[in-house]
């Protein structure tokens, strides 16, 4: 391995414009002669949209117009891994959460942006509001999206509606039937995550210039998906990459957050037509209400254990609160279930997964991208098992762990760098624990 | 309403809105974008500003009561031909990851190191406790203090 870096201390590049405050985030950059742009969301997150009607907001001493479905008909959904979330909500359509767009307001000055705002009038049809996925789940439970294709696998269980399934996966490994025989014990029990946001301390925020010369739109906007979010922004828009130019600058944290499109449509749409620089940055209370968080996840967990303290069968089944749209939930919310054993041995397992809509802000990337949850599953777990066995938590963990050789729920056999086993002696001397680690 | 205060040094006169905040007085009117933006709620630190020798959010403080301040803002420690001993610790010890807490990081730290310039690691956390790093780089951001007590202390107040 090379040593010129490993070991060492490397001065980060752009550590130096950061402490000075010179380093420009995305509401830092100066455009002259700028428009400000606001957004008017949801009023209920289940709901049809009946009526909307921007005559007196635009009435507005200084805003320069507003926009809605009705102007930009030919919009694609948008989304990151699924094209489900529509880029304005039309009328005689759903708003599916609270973050749902209905128009954009653009202003000379932003106080003349929100006094639109708040002028714009809508009337809406209300729906059952579904912020338990577990509602979502019931035959009878109303479906969110109509028009989204059918993902289920025919593992289902047929107790279960269908209708709000976004997406679901099944693992199998071993004979788990078999491995509870084998078992002296059987340890049962449920596990419920939260929402939590991501919360970096910069919130969306970006300008876009539309220049004529070439038909190109230019948005600088922090993101963590430069080239899918140029793509996605493209096709919603029905325009070809090339005509989007996505500018990265400085970006104030993410940790997941900023996979998905916040600002960048809205911005492109006013850009281009207004001909003018234009700048929208998200309060903190529209960046948690529109944008991505890490999935709530409900996860039943069943362990089979001998009386020594090993664990034949591991069987789960998760279910993820998705929210309104598929964002990153059909690869979050399975990627937790194959997780589902940790780095502990066990020859027999299956899961099952389903990631739900729901009328909450989706869930998205964050940190883990689904483990997270999943670790406080099986550590839970494997401490419950401890205590019932009776044995140091330390040793149950080493016992089990993985080594060279161990096999994942998902068959990968790993061959190298597995260094459970030294952490927990590490972790073990650090804390000066009492019990005695052996094989 | 018109209003007069000391920014980094320099008189400023400026004519502002009732409902101005100081933060933005600092970044949209005078253009110092050094000082972010997180909550708008004086949860984060992020705007943090040292006004008359004390920390304050500078989104939670009006324009028109900082008529008549002194104000530092990060702009005023230390460009990059001289940087302050606080903003070359940060870069030294692997203190700044995403930066956007840092500019108020550091003015919190400079307030703390100006009172007290041999600050405990408790005396330093509850000096910083006003402001968070979502990046969870507190470890270093505390080394970071320390150090630049030490080179402020070694290299006498010409530093400073």
């Amino acid at each position: 391995m090379s040593k010129k870096y490993v070991g060492k201390d490397v001065l980060k590049v752009d550590a130096q414009d950061k402490v000075t405050g010179e380093a420009q985030y995305p509401s830092d950059l100066k455009f002259e002669d700028y428009l400000h742009v606001k957004i008017k969301r949801a009023t209920y997150p289940h709901a049809i949209l009946r009526d909307l009607d921007v005559s007196k907001a635009k009435q507005v001493e200084g805003v320069v117009d507003i926009l809605t479905e009705k102007d930009y008909p030919d919009l694609n959904k948008f989304g990151l891994i699924i094209k489900d979330q529509p880029v304005l909500i039309k009328v005689g359509e759903k708003m599916r959460f609270m973050g749902d767009a209905l128009a954009i307001i653009i202003a000379e000055t932003e106080e003349a942006a929100l006094k639109a705002r708040d002028k714009i009038e809508v009337e809406v049809e209300k729906l059952e509001v579904m912020s338990n996925p577990q509602r979502a789940l019931e035959k009878d439970a109303p479906t969110i999206h109509n028009d989204i294709g059918d993902l289920c696998t025919n593992y289902i269980d047929p107790d279960v509606g269908k209708q709000n399934i976004l997406m679901d996966h099944h693992l199998e490994k071993g004979d788990v039937d078999k491995g509870f025989e084998e078992a002296d014990f059987i340890v049962e029990n449920e596990y419920q995550t939260q929402h939590i946001d991501q919360l970096p301390i910069q919130n969306e925020a970006g300008y876009a210039l539309y220049d004529e010369s070439n038909d190109v739109i230019k948005i600088w906007a922090a993101s963590q998906w430069l080239h899918d979010t140029q793509a996605d922004v493209a096709q919603a828009m029905n325009l070809p990459k090339e005509k989007v130019r996505i500018i990265q600058t400085a970006i104030g944290g993410a940790f997941g957050k900023k996979e998905d499109v916040s600002v960048h449509l809205h911005l492109a749409l006013a850009a281009r037509h207004t001909k003018r620089p234009v700048k929208l940055v998200y309060t903190r209370e529209e960046s948690m209400i529109s944008q991505s968080k890490r999935h709530p996840l409900t996860i039943k967990a069943k362990t089979g254990v001998t009386n020594d303290g090993y664990l034949t069968a591991w069987e789960v089944k998760v279910i993820g609160d998705a929210g309104a749209y598929a964002s990153s939930s059909p690869a979050v919310v399975h990627k937790g279930m194959y997780h589902c054993t940790g780095p502990y041995n066990v020859q027999n397992v299956r899961g099952d997964s389903y990631a739900v809509y729901t009328n909450n802000t989706y869930g998205g990337a964050m940190r883990g991208f689904g483990t997270t949850q999943m670790a406080f599953a099986y550590e839970s777990q494997i401490d419950i098992i401890a205590h019932k066995l009776d044995m140091d938590p330390a040793q149950f963990r080493y016992q089990n762990a993985y080594d060279i050789g161990s096999t994942t729920p998902n068959g990968q056999k790993l061959g190298k760098s597995v260094n459970l086993k030294r952490t927990i002696e590490s972790a073990t001397d650090l804390a000066q624990w009492e019990g005695e680690i052996s094989e | 309403m018109k209003i007069s205060l000391t920014v980094n040094g320099e008189k400023r006169a400026l004519d502002v809105k009732p409902e101005t905040r100081l933060l933005d007085l600092i970044r949209d009117d005078l253009g110092l974008t050094g000082t972010k933006e997180g909550c708008g709620k004086g949860e984060c630190g992020a705007c943090t500003v040292i006004m008359n020798n004390k920390v304050v959010a500078s989104c939670l403080v009006l324009a028109a009561q900082a008529d008549g301040a002194e104000i530092k803002t990060i702009e005023g420690l230390g460009g990059k031909d001289k940087l302050h001993p606080l903003q070359q610790a940060f870069i030294e010890k692997g203190a700044v990851q995403c930066g956007f807490c840092i500019p108020g990081m550091i003015m919190s730290s400079k307030k703390l190191l100006d009172e007290n310039i041999n600050p405990s690691e408790e005396d330093i956390k509850r000096g910083l406790s006003g402001n968070i790093c979502r990046c969870t780089g507190y470890v270093k951001i505390v080394d970071a203090v320390k150090e630049a007590a030490h080179k402020i202390k070694s290299g006498g107040e010409e530093n400073v």
